[in-house]
């Protein structure tokens, strides 16, 4: 079933390629223009999904419960931690995050809060000072 | 004998003071991330290019040290295989088959030796047929036209998930799936902004580290969990006291020899890679010299066998990568993003252009065997100490690296998210079983695919029967359909297992 479904995602995207491409313009001694190639790919693409819509492997395992919700967590971690990254600054969020992933990944949580500020403090030293790259040093709301 | 003249060349480059101690650092933080359990040598070099732009080295440098990460890796590899019965890698696999038996009877240390001792073989044979035979190949592709080379990436696309893939179809839709998202951004021919959808943070498409970190070590990440709910890993077995002796270490020596030379073939071969010379190098070695059935149990041939196959072929598929740009199996393709974003072209001319870069590369591959079998010895109770480093806190860090790493590009926020949907991509696919490989080659190679049929079509106005009139071209595609159909028969002999 995930196959199948997998199969007809590909297969509208190969399609919308094919439309999308359509807009594009050939330029002068170029006689493919900049939509032929992905045209070509989308083709393919879609008579391939074909192949996976008609005959799917069985579906993989898919986990529920902790397993899912850890995962989902870790996602949502990540992100958050890009998004505050520069209003936060590198040293907290960094700090934050870690923690956070540690504890996902199974620390206790004071064990988790000690890694992540030994993390976010040895990262910032290493990479600014030591190999000079300018991070978002403090939070933004403190200038 | 220009080869030799050039190679010394090369080690003038290579053994400079700065270049040495890059390769012996290159060496050490290989080994050590190659040992960790699940980080295998494509997010290890992956997640560390990032870093060698941040110390802002000179592209010969950064290449030699990231090489040296990258061997280190691959030596690594062996030692979570043999303690823990975990590969690092999927040519590591064979690695397990003897070398976790022979650490439970008591013997890690013996295995860790002969497993050195026979990576150091494989890579040197396989450094030497790259001096040898890379000049060859680079002076007979310079009579490559744009056609030609549009056959090139055909072929490594048609056989690259072949030995690999479990499924031909799902291995070429990955490679499909790379190819269109290679051709998001700006076409560099006429500057129309392709599949954009108007956002101005797609104009320069994705940046092949990026996906690479996202598919790989993200993906593994969020793998991570699925794998801890099956059971989690095994203890580690430990480690006995005292060196190997050199004799032991001699220990299936010619198994190695063997091995080298047919992981050596396995790895030039395109597609191939380092899965295929362990696989083959350990059944030939089973056929050879398992008379009273001790392969499986421990036997020390075991081990060599296998280990020599996936360094050789590691090595060999350096050869179609640096003549040809053309890229054999996962972590060539990395390196191949390595080359691309220090603006170094592989291809022919490269040996023409920058032989100083080309030779000290080779160079400091010996340096690196060297280095290697020399850390590796004394210094592999340390090694596997690692092994015990709890899991809460090395992947968090390993994610912290690869997120700065990344920023540290681009500064960009954005460039992380796109990060972040890369690993979620790549977790689908994996469960699917859909090779991640091709998805990169596709990424990596999708430009010069294009600009390759385009050029030819503007020679021939047009016309793609200019695609099949040269007969370097029809050579390639002949070429490319015989090895499908080997495709084909080995995947229906070959059991299901995990793709990486």
């Amino acid at each position: 079933m995930t196959d199948r479904i997998v199969g007809l995602l590909i297969l509208a995207i190969s399609i919308t390629v094919l439309v999308v491409a359509r807009g594009y313009e050939v330029g002068f001694g170029d006689p493919l223009g900049p939509a032929v190639f992905p045209q070509m790919v989308a083709v393919l693409a879609a008579i391939l999904s074909l192949g996976m819509i008609f005959r799917p492997d069985p579906d993989p395992d898919w986990y529920r419960g902790t397993v899912r919700s850890k995962q989902l967590a870790t996602l949502a971690v990540l992100i958050g931690y890009v998004v505050l990254l520069e209003p936060l600054g590198f040293s907290l969020s960094t700090t934050i995050a870690t923690a956070l992933l540690a504890v996902l990944f199974g620390a206790e949580i004071r064990k988790s809060i000690v890694a992540g500020v030994c993390v976010g403090g040895c990262l910032y030293l290493i990479f600014d000072s030591v190999l000079g790259l300018p991070l978002p040093l403090a939070p933004a709301f403190m200038g | 004998m220009d080869i030799l003249t050039s190679l010394m060349d090369g080690f003038a480059v290579a053994l400079t003071p700065t270049n040495i101690a890059l390769a012996i650092f290159g060496c050490f933080v290989g080994t050590l991330i190659g040992a960790l359990p699940g980080l295998g040598p494509v997010n290890g070099v992956a997640i560390l290019i990032p870093v060698a732009f941040a110390m802002k080295l000179e592209p010969g440098s950064a290449l030699i040290m990231l090489s040296c990460i990258y061997y280190g890796c691959m030596y690594g590899g062996r030692i979570s295989s043999i303690m823990l019965n975990i590969p690092g890698d999927e040519p590591a696999i064979m690695t397990t088959l003897d070398g976790y038996p022979m650490a439970k009877k008591g013997k890690a240390a013996q295995a860790l030796g002969i497993s050195a001792m026979a990576s150091f073989v494989g890579a040197t044979v396989a450094t030497i047929g790259l001096t040898f035979f890379a000049p060859l190949l680079a002076k007979a592709a310079i009579y490559f036209g744009p056609a030609d080379y549009f056959a090139l990436y055909v072929m490594a696309f048609a056989t690259i998930g072949g030995v690999a893939g479990v499924n031909p179809i799902k291995t070429l839709i990955a490679a499909m799936i790379g190819l269109m998202l290679a051709s998001v951004g700006l076409d560099p021919a006429t500057g129309t902004a392709r599949f954009t959808f108007g956002s101005y943070h797609l104009y320069d498409g994705f940046d092949p580290i990026v996906s690479i970190v996202g598919l790989f070590a993200i993906s593994e990440v969020i793998m991570y969990f699925e794998r801890e709910a099956n059971g989690g890993a095994d203890q580690a077995v430990p480690l006995n006291k005292g060196l190997p002796k050199i004799r032991e270490m001699f220990a299936g020596f010619s198994a190695s020899l063997r091995g080298s030379f047919i992981g050596f073939i396995c790895g030039v071969l395109p597609g191939a890679g380092a899965s295929l010379g362990a696989f083959v190098s350990y059944s030939v070695e089973k056929q050879v010299s398992d008379q009273d059935g001790t392969f499986g149990t421990g036997d020390p041939r075991g081990i060599a066998a296998p280990e020599a196959g996936n360094n050789a072929a590691s090595g060999g598929a350096l050869i179609p990568m640096l003549t040809l740009g053309v890229p054999g199996s996962g972590t060539t393709a990395v390196m191949l993003a390595l080359l691309i974003s220090l603006n170094i072209q592989p291809g022919p001319l490269l040996f023409e252009r920058q032989p100083e870069i080309v030779w000290g590369l080779i160079a400091s591959l010996y340096l690196a065997n060297v280095v290697l079998l020399v850390m590796n010895v004394p210094m592999v109770g340390l090694f596997t100490r690692l092994l015990s480093l709890p899991q809460w806190l090395l992947m968090p860090v390993v994610i912290m690296v690869s997120f700065i790493g990344i920023y540290s590009i681009s500064h960009s926020p954005f460039d992380l998210l796109v990060m972040i949907g890369f690993g979620v991509l790549g977790y689908v696919l994996r469960k699917l079983d859909i090779s991640l490989v091709p998805v990169v080659l596709g990424l990596l190679l999708g430009a010069d695919m294009e600009n390759n049929l385009r050029r030819a079509l503007s020679i021939s106005g047009g016309d793609f029967a200019i695609l099949f009139q040269s007969w370097i071209a029809l050579v390639i595609y002949a070429f490319t359909a015989l090895m499908l159909a080997l495709t084909l028969a080995m995947a229906r002999r070959r059991p299901k297992r995990e793709t990486i």
